[in-house]
């Protein structure tokens, strides 16, 4: 039986009824792999034939079905080695996946995501990728490089996503306003254009969805400006002032009537892709990552396009970055180190693999599989595509990964920008508030 | 409250009892006929239905529009958000059934598994737990009808994770025991609470009048209070099914493998907020989903009703 | 049996009561014991425990005291917690138990067709905890929903409830109203253990229909209305599930629906802070162990029994 040692320990542990003992070896324990998969071998050598891997990761329906097909190729290709696929929705997944961890059953092959990573990587839950035998000779280094804490490598992209304007050039048209020149638009020509949007389109029709919710728009204008949101040690690098202004877009468009009210705006912010200002056809534009155009084009019914963020020509330098989509990452604690490895290459290498998932988890970091599926996407995703493509020259680097924490700094952003729309919060307080709280989120 | 309630006087009265009255006499006594109201007016029967369909339909308002959207498109639910749908198109339902890796019936299966073993677990335990609490005197009553009550006062999201401890070293991750087992031994403070109030609404004069008949607590419990509180043990059967159909947390955090999941996990599955969502085979599911719960509570209200008032004993 | 076992029987039965239920009380509550024992003991002692330490849930625990504790104390949002879990609970129990109670007396008896009525009122109750119901919420309360729609028909225009700070928790108090199913069964329930022969002795007396309400049904029912203000009370301290769904878990607009359970949720498995949302938890318990106890005495007051 598998883990036979530690179970005993830990049930002594418990008998024991010390809570801090239970606790502590639940967390610490080397077990790992299917808590209900009884099917390993005794010791975990990658010789002994039936290995059996947990691989975890979050998504919907398609994002299943797909993974589905992709395992069973993998078990086709590699015989011996059993994936257990274990998945639920984005929200579900990081309460499951913590208590996994807490009670010593982490699954072997973890989906993450750049704003937990950190959390799990600085309290050795996830291994050293370059430990193990996972080729990335096809990856960009930059790519590989966002993956790494403090120069350990814990995370391997899936692919990248990109941060940028969607528009509805039907809204547009229809509206008789011209569509901007993403190549030189500032963020003032936006919050005009947006206006103009609303104006021309009429009642029900705005020119944008808000777009001080996430942070990523924050770390964009920061990097344009020669900042960056978060330091390579991890510490906030963005001054009180660039938040402010910030915020005040936000302000400026609902004073110029580019947005609906506040709490209209919050209603659309809440409602997901398809229930979104452009995926209601109720206005021209909105900011979305990349790997949304698909879903935001089938819930709108029009033939959406991406438009390069505003002022990346304004300021000292070009603010979009790639962002991995979702890491791969691997146990520390796994008992099947090779054969997680293999999965994760397989994951990552294998053209077939592309083939099914296409870009449904960011566009593919392997650069020779990217080439191989260019020509088989269609609609959305070739926009995307070709998009990334054209911004692949302007990128100038990407930013590093957010520190431990990270993961509360959305929720503060949220709402200190429901503060600012309500109008109970000046762009100035709100900036001087986000500083305070998001050192106090990811201090540790 | 000065008043005191009015209180039959037939049932209190000793004497009577003391001549060892065979408790089907006794149970006679308790009027079996429905109370007979004078019913108003047709004019005011009529304005009646008229006001309770109205009302209704506003409480339904959500779910009607829930199940008008089951019948549309994806992609126009939220672009055309009317009540009455254009067309009546059955893909989301095809669609959901067969969008996971299993079929949704398997997932049926396996929630109506849990839930059967729950229902029977806390219809047995809980009712033996409360007829101690409710009428038998035994050292410490108070302090652990207080514990028990303690029980339930702690959000799940704290205990939780000693509970997988707990289940993973018992081996029981991935099994349906983590969700089953607990409602075996009474865990359920909710419904221990609930029968000792209706236990001690029941008359004592029939329980004294049993043990004068020589019944020891085990047939009192079995032939008088469980027949006699048949609402309670419906509404405790009811409410097990429902929540236990509905709950999320527990069983995503004990259930890994997608064998296992039942109804709520699968739901979750068609809506991520990362991604693309399925709303309408999620509509589409949850109706029917809801379908079963809806049936066992129109055919299970009938025993919620069935009071002392139309109980016979036998 | 001989007519003797018979009566030596009956009186030992009767002997034995007067002494106390001792042995009978260990076999029924048998299972209970092996649960508490088994089953809730350790999460709960677990969870105690942890209230103490600086829990990551992804490495073991660590001892800090009472450092939870006082940080609680200090943290503004801990008291915005608070301030709308209170105003939540005794604004929205109230009204959802007199909704409960006087549906429950409408679907009693004396029309056709109450089964059905009973389970379409019910419905909404099936819905609360369902993944569609922050959607659903929205074509009710939102800006373009229900209630806006029949507003306009008057001539007012009326804003987005459900993601305005100042209306966002009064929506949620409705949602919580909505759900009135669980105890209005529980008083159908009890209104049938009422005996009728009360109610047409009380009618010869000539008593009108208000005070066989407040004479009959309130005292006899008293049990029943005891047990849905605890555990309704209970409960709604720990609401959680429709407010993080109605607004995707942030508590939001402006911390206006940030129920203390979904911010010790967010500060467990959100922030890595197991640690500090047990110490929450344990402080909600004596919360609500408080006025669970300040409840049971009232009930001497109010609750008869007819023990």
């Amino acid at each position: 039986m598998r883990a036979t040692t530690t179970r005993g320990r830990k049930r002594a542990a418990f008998i024991a009824l010390t809570a801090a003992g239970a606790l502590a070896l639940g967390a610490c324990s080397g077990d790992s792999g299917g808590p209900g998969g009884g099917g390993d071998d005794d010791g975990g050598s990658s010789e002994s034939g039936d290995v059996e891997i947990r691989f975890s990761w979050w998504g919907s329906d398609d994002r299943h079905q797909t993974t589905q097909e992709i395992i069973a190729l993998f078990e086709e290709k590699n015989p011996g080695i059993t994936v257990v696929p274990d998945y639920t929705d984005w929200g579900g997944y990081w309460d499951k996946l913590a208590t996994t961890v807490a009670g010593g059953d982490t699954p072997d092959v973890i989906t993450h995501e750049e704003r937990f990573i950190a959390d799990y990587a600085n309290r050795g839950v996830i291994a050293d990728l370059e430990s193990l035998d996972i080729d990335t000779a096809e990856i960009p280094e930059s790519i590989v490089d966002s993956g790494r804490v403090d120069g350990t490598l814990y995370g391997l992209a899936t692919g990248v996503n990109a941060y940028a304007m969607v528009a509805d050039p039907q809204i547009f048209e229809e509206a008789g306003v011209e569509m901007p020149d993403d190549t030189s638009w500032t963020w003032d020509d936006f919050v005009q254009v947006s206006a103009d949007l609303s104006e021309a389109a009429g009642d029900g029709v705005w020119g944008t969805q808000d777009i001080g919710f996430n942070e990523a728009g924050l770390n964009i204008l920061a990097r344009q400006k020669g900042q960056t949101l978060y330091n390579e040690d991890g510490s906030l690098g963005v001054d009180q002032e660039t938040v402010a202004e910030f915020f005040q877009i936000g302000v400026d468009l609902q004073e110029a009537g580019g947005t609906p009210d506040a709490s209209r705006t919050i209603e659309f912010q809440n409602a997901g892709p398809e229930g979104s200002l452009l995926g209601t056809n109720a206005g021209g534009m909105g900011i979305w990552w990349s790997n949304q155009l698909g879903a935001l084009s089938d819930a709108s019914g029009h033939e959406l396009e991406l438009l390069r963020v505003p002022g990346e020509s304004e300021y000292e330098r070009t603010g979009m970055y790639f962002k991995p989509a979702m890491f791969y990452a691997v146990s520390a604690t796994t008992e099947h180190p090779e054969e997680s490895a293999a999965f994760v290459d397989f994951l990552l290498n294998d053209p077939e693999v592309a083939q099914m998932q296409l870009t449904d988890r960011g566009l593919p970091s392997n650069l020779t599989v990217r080439e191989s599926i260019t020509d088989q996407l269609a609609d959305a995703d070739a926009r995307v595509a070709d998009f990334m493509a054209d911004l692949e020259d302007e990128i100038v680097d990407g930013p590093p990964v957010p520190p431990n924490g990270a993961g509360d700094v959305q929720d503060i952003m949220i709402n200190l920008n429901s503060e600012v729309l309500f109008g109970s919060m000046t762009p100035d307080e709100a900036a001087e508030a986000f500083l305070t709280q998001v050192a106090d989120a990811t201090e540790g | 409250m000065t008043d005191t309630p009015v209180r039959p006087d037939a049932p209190t009265d000793r004497q009577r009892v003391r001549e060892q009255r065979p408790l089907s006499e006794l149970a006679a006594e308790i009027p079996d006929t429905p109370r007979k109201r004078k019913v108003g007016p047709r004019a005011r029967r009529i304005l009646k239905h008229v006001l309770l369909i109205g009302f209704g339909l506003v409480m339904l308002y959500p779910l009607l529009w829930m199940l008008s959207s089951s019948f549309k498109p994806n992609e126009i639910i939220f672009r055309e958000p009317g009540l009455i749908p254009t067309e009546l198109d059955l893909t989301n339902y095809s669609q959901g059934w067969f969008a996971l890796l299993h079929p949704f019936h398997h997932y049926l299966l396996n929630s109506a598994i849990v839930v059967l073993g729950s229902v029977l677990g806390n219809l047995i335990s809980c009712s033996m737990a409360a007829y101690a609490f409710a009428r038998l005197k035994f050292r410490g009553r108070p302090l652990w009808f207080a514990i028990m009550l303690m029980t339930i006062m702690l959000p799940i999201h704290v205990i939780i994770v000693p509970q997988y401890i707990l289940f993973s070293s018992l081996e029981w991750i991935n099994t349906f025991l983590p969700l089953i087992v607990p409602k075996l031994l009474a865990t359920d403070a909710f419904f221990i609470f609930l029968m000792v109030q209706f236990f001690r609404g029941l008359p004592k004069e029939l329980d004294e009048a049993a043990r004068l008949d020589g019944c020891g607590h085990g047939r009192i419990f079995l032939r008088i209070m469980l027949p006699l509180s048949l609402p309670a043990l419906a509404t405790t059967a009811i409410f097990t099914f429902i929540w236990t159909w509905n709950d999320f947390f527990s069983q995503l955090i004990f259930l890994t493998d997608p064998e296992m999941y039942t109804v709520p996990i699968a739901l979750r599955t068609f809506i991520d907020s990362t991604s693309a969502s399925s709303w309408g085979p999620l509509f589409a599911m949850s109706i029917v989903s809801l379908v079963p719960i809806f049936f066992i509570f129109l055919f299970g209200q009938k025993y919620l009703v069935k009071g002392i008032a139309t109980t016979g004993i036998k | 049996m001989s007519v003797i076992q018979e009566v030596a029987k009956t009186r030992g039965a009767s002997r034995e009561t007067r002494k106390g239920d001792g042995k009978a009380a260990a076999i029924f509550l048998a299972p209970w014991f092996i649960g508490l024992g088994l089953i809730t003991a350790f999460p709960l002692l677990a969870s105690l425990y942890l209230s103490f330490t600086d829990y990551s849930l992804l490495e073991a625990p660590n001892w800090i005291g009472l450092e939870n504790y006082t940080e609680m104390f200090a943290d503004p949002r801990w008291t915005k917690s608070l301030a709308v879990t209170f105003q939540y609970v005794f604004i929205s129990v109230p009204l959802q138990l007199a909704a409960a109670l006087g549906l429950a007396m409408v679907l009693d008896r004396g029309l056709r067709g109450l089964a059905f009525y009973r389970s379409v009122y019910y419905l909404p109750s099936l819905l609360g905890s369902s993944v569609a119901i922050a959607l659903l919420w929205r074509q009710v309360f939102g800006a373009d929903g229900l209630v806006n729609q029949v507003l306009a028909y008057f001539g007012i225009e009326g804003v987005g409830w459900v993601s305005h700070p100042d209306y966002a928790l009064g929506t949620l108090m409705i949602l919580n109203v909505w759900t009135f199913g669980a105890p209005m069964i529980i008083f159908l329930a009890g209104l049938r253990q009422i005996p009728t022969m009360y109610y047409e002795a009380a009618s010869i007396d000539g008593a009108s229909k208000l005070r066989q309400f407040f004479n009959i049904t309130i005292p006899l029912l008293s049990p029943i209305i005891f047990f849905n203000l605890v555990l309704q009370l209970i409960g709604a301290f720990q609401t959680f599930t429709q407010a993080y769904i109605v607004s995707n878990g942030t508590g939001g607009p402006i911390d206006s629906t940030l129920f203390y359970t979904l911010y010790l949720y967010n500060e467990g498995f959100g922030s890595y802070n197991m640690g500090y949302a047990s110490a929450m938890a344990w402080f909600l318990l004596l919360i609500v162990a408080g006025l669970t106890a300040v409840n049971f005495f009232a009930s001497k007051f109010w609750v008869f029994y007819d023990d």
